[in-house]
């Protein structure tokens, strides 16, 4: 790996960049999609009635046990069979997404249910519904409580993005292994210059988390070790 | 900014998926990493031999193609499933895929090649000893005959697969594979990019020939638009410009003949003027 | 009659823990249960607004039937103050947002309204200060009145106290107590499950005294304290008064 190599691929980095916007395109869609569905499967299987809480844990197993790269494949070519034409990305957001879903759910779940007994109590006494005990009271406690974890799956499901080119997106790493194809002495650089991105990106993505966690940080909301 | 560019393309993108009426149009599916038969330029556009010809049928049968990048071992599941309608990336003709997709009549005839390290002093026999570490393309040919002609026949090699080419290339250099076993051109252009370092010690003669496939049965009726521009071509003599121009010279000169040239094809909508304007460019360019 | 309870069963498992309790309460009365730990106690506050669902038996808020079939308990529990022992803050919520939660989420007050509704309470306890405060920043004792004053922004027309000095270091007592008894002269209607026989002695109206599930005896502090009727009053009063060291 010489210089003029890595001269070479500094030429690369603005298409280099231009594919990590789409892995982080990707990671907001399905961070989105996973936090949506798994706030609420982490309800219901907290609070939800009998048949809905099974029918979460379900889910939840279905989605943790399913290779990403298998699920990819499916969202992609599954909803074909039924007329549905989805683009890649779009496959690829709900297909990471519902996978997410599935272990964002497990981070609340074990949030809620370290939330004192007495919490859901005095919101009842009040005369809160029990929907609204949980959005108004349990919830926001959980959500803090769960940043940290939170901020771990982020950076596992960061990384998930990268199989998204099995599928057609267009994301860094394709991007690198185009640089790669046509110049190969070039790929080990770009494959260099990919990693620093994500490493880049993760460090961010924890810090801004660091951050929110202590601009929404409580004094006495703690994670209960 | 970009981001937002990218979105608004995506949703773009979304849209015409989903309304893909208006205009006749197919989707080839390619593995864009594959020079000279498909890759993506300095410029990041998608050119290669086998892009080429797809869009000058295109052309000439008067429908659009948009083409998508999708990882080789995806695509004829992607064409089974009806997610794209044409596929384009050196598929070599085998009975076992002819199973489950149609082929066009071949296009192209290519061999496989054995490269070793230039200074590593292997020949084509005793690159292929057993206990040699062999490496290949996932799903290719290449890798398909070293199981069927080494591994099944005894010769215990080591078959090592990667996703891409050019990572097998690497891992050779680096001393972790003894040979790479892959097709002559893109074998070539190895050689040219790392001329002195690599070397082609043989060419395994499997005569595979390389076909454009759709769904099975065909039902959107391509291939026969498919046929009929191939013969067009090769009657006019493009056909042996577009050879002219892709296979040997350097993909720099490629790529500048490329931008020089498409306009005659994507504006003037003439692929015999292109294929002769992309053959002269690169003579030109390669002096 | 404010409140009317009558023939209330709770069983949990095998163990009956209450075994038909009745009894009712006027408007502005204050009534304290007392009685040994784990006689259903709390299990008989936390029936009436059912957070615990009773087995059997009936309970009417004026004319209003809670146990009633089909009844708005979210209704009927916002006209019903409960202070927990534990207190039970909103941990996430400041001693203003606390007060605020229920007017503006169960009584649809508007911020404003609710605002200036919970600095009075809060005021009302002494807290006023302490409005931009979170419970972990708060004794135990203001947390306790910042309850207090959570559960009478709802405006209420009765409040159950479930022993609500027990979690308290005892020099914090004293303020909550305090808080209660300017309540309770004010004319709102109480029922407190206590050990605090101070308390019980000079603000109830009646004392209830309950064993194993069931009221033992009830009747107004003097009689109940100096002559019990049932001998088993006499032998609780005695241990408490030993555990406690009389009357304070």
């Amino acid at each position: 790996m010489s210089l003029t190599h890595w001269l070479r691929v500094w030429s690369y980095f603005p298409v280099l960049l231009q594919g990590l916007c789409v892995n982080l395109s990707l990671l907001g869609g399905l961070l989105g999609v996973g936090f949506l569905l798994g706030v609420i499967l982490a309800i219901l299987e907290v609070y939800g009635p009998r048949p809905l809480r099974i029918l979460a844990f379900g889910y939840s197993w279905v989605f943790r046990s399913i290779p990403e790269i298998l699920l990819l494949l499916l969202m992609w070519f599954g909803p074909a069979r039924f007329g549905l034409e989805i683009s890649p990305f779009l496959a690829a957001v709900i297909a990471l997404g519902l996978r997410s879903s599935a272990y964002q759910a497990e981070i609340f779940r074990g949030a809620l249910q370290s939330i004192p007994v007495g919490q859901m109590l005095a919101a009842r006494a009040l005369g809160l519904s029990r929907p609204g005990a949980v959005i108004y009271v349990l919830l926001p406690q959980a959500l803090r409580l769960s940043l940290a974890g939170w901020g771990n799956e982020f950076a596992v499901v960061l990384k998930d993005t990268t199989l998204a080119y099995a599928i057609g997106v267009v994301e860094v790493m394709r991007q690198a292994r185009y640089i790669g194809s046509r110049e190969f002495p070039l790929i080990l650089p770009a494959y260099l210059v990919v990693a620093l991105l994500f490493l880049a990106a993760t460090y961010a993505g924890l810090f801004a988390i660091g951050y929110a966690e202590k601009k929404l940080r409580i004094p006495g909301l703690e994670a209960r070790r | 900014m970009a981001l937002r560019r990218i979105l608004v393309g995506l949703v773009v993108f979304g849209v015409v998926s989903l309304s893909g009426v208006a205009a006749e149009k197919f989707i080839v599916a390619s593995d864009v990493a594959w020079p000279p038969f498909e890759w993506v330029s300095a410029k990041g556009e998608k050119i290669g031999f086998d892009l080429d010809v797809m869009r000058m049928i295109a052309v000439l049968e008067g429908y659009e193609i948009e083409i998508q990048d999708i990882a080789f071992d995806s695509i004829i599941p992607a064409v089974i499933a009806g997610k794209v309608d044409i596929g384009a990336s050196g598929f070599t003709i085998t009975a076992e895929r002819a199973q489950v997709v149609d082929f066009s009549s071949p296009y192209w005839t290519s061999d496989q090649t054995v490269v070793v390290r230039a200074d590593s002093g292997l020949n084509v026999v005793t690159a292929l000893l057993p206990g040699r570490k062999v490496g290949a393309q996932r799903g290719t040919t290449g890798a398909f005959w070293v199981e069927d002609n080494l591994i099944a026949q005894g010769v215990a090699v080591e078959l090592v697969l990667y996703e891409t080419y050019p990572e097998a290339v690497m891992d050779l250099l680096a001393g972790r594979l003894d040979a790479v076993i892959q097709d002559q051109a893109p074998s070539e252009q190895a050689v040219q990019q790392y001329a002195g370092q690599l070397t082609i010690v043989g060419i395994i003669k499997t005569y595979e020939e390389f076909g454009f496939l759709v769904a099975k049965g065909d039902p959107k009726g391509i291939l026969p638009r498919i046929e009929r521009g191939l013969k067009v071509l090769k009657e006019t003599g493009a056909w042996d410009n577009l050879i002219a121009a892709y296979f040997g010279p350097s993909l720099e000169a490629v790529e500048a003949a490329w931008e020089a040239c498409i306009d005659v094809l994507r504006v003037g909508k003439d692929p015999v003027a292109y294929a002769a304007c992309l053959a002269q460019k690169v003579r030109e360019l390669s002096k | 009659m404010l409140l009317r309870v009558e023939e209330l069963h709770k069983r949990y498992g095998k163990e009956e823990v209450l075994k038909g309790v009745s009894f009712s309460l006027d408007k502005g009365e204050t009534k304290v249960i007392i009685g040994p730990s784990g006689t259903g106690k709390s299990t008989l506050l936390r029936c009436i607004n059912r957070l615990t669902e009773p087995d059997r038996g009936r309970i009417w808020l004026e004319d209003v039937e809670i146990t009633g079939p089909r009844v708005n308990i979210n209704r009927i529990r916002a006209q019903i103050g409960f202070v927990f022992q534990d207190f039970n803050l909103f941990t996430h919520l400041t001693a203003l947002d606390n007060v605020r939660l229920g007017l503006i989420k169960v009584k649809g007050l508007s911020k404003k309204e609710a605002t200036e509704r919970a600095m009075a309470e809060l005021a009302r306890v002494g807290l006023a200060d302490k409005a931009r405060a979170y419970p972990a920043e708060l004794s135990g004792g203001q947390q306790q009145r910042v309850s207090i004053a959570r559960a009478l922004a709802m405006d209420p027309k009765l409040i159950l106290f479930d022993e609500p000095t027990s979690a308290l270091d005892p020099e914090l007592i004293g303020e909550v107590l305090a808080v209660m008894e300017e309540l309770a002269q004010s004319g709102m209607t109480m029922l407190v499950v206590t050990h605090e026989m101070g308390f019980a002695r000079s603000m109830a109206d009646e004392i209830i005294f309950m064993e194993k599930g069931v009221i033992v005896e009830q009747g107004p502090p003097e009689q109940l304290f100096r002559t019990p009727k049932h001998p088993r009053t006499a032998e609780f009063l005695r241990r408490i008064s030993d555990l406690y060291g009389g009357d304070q």
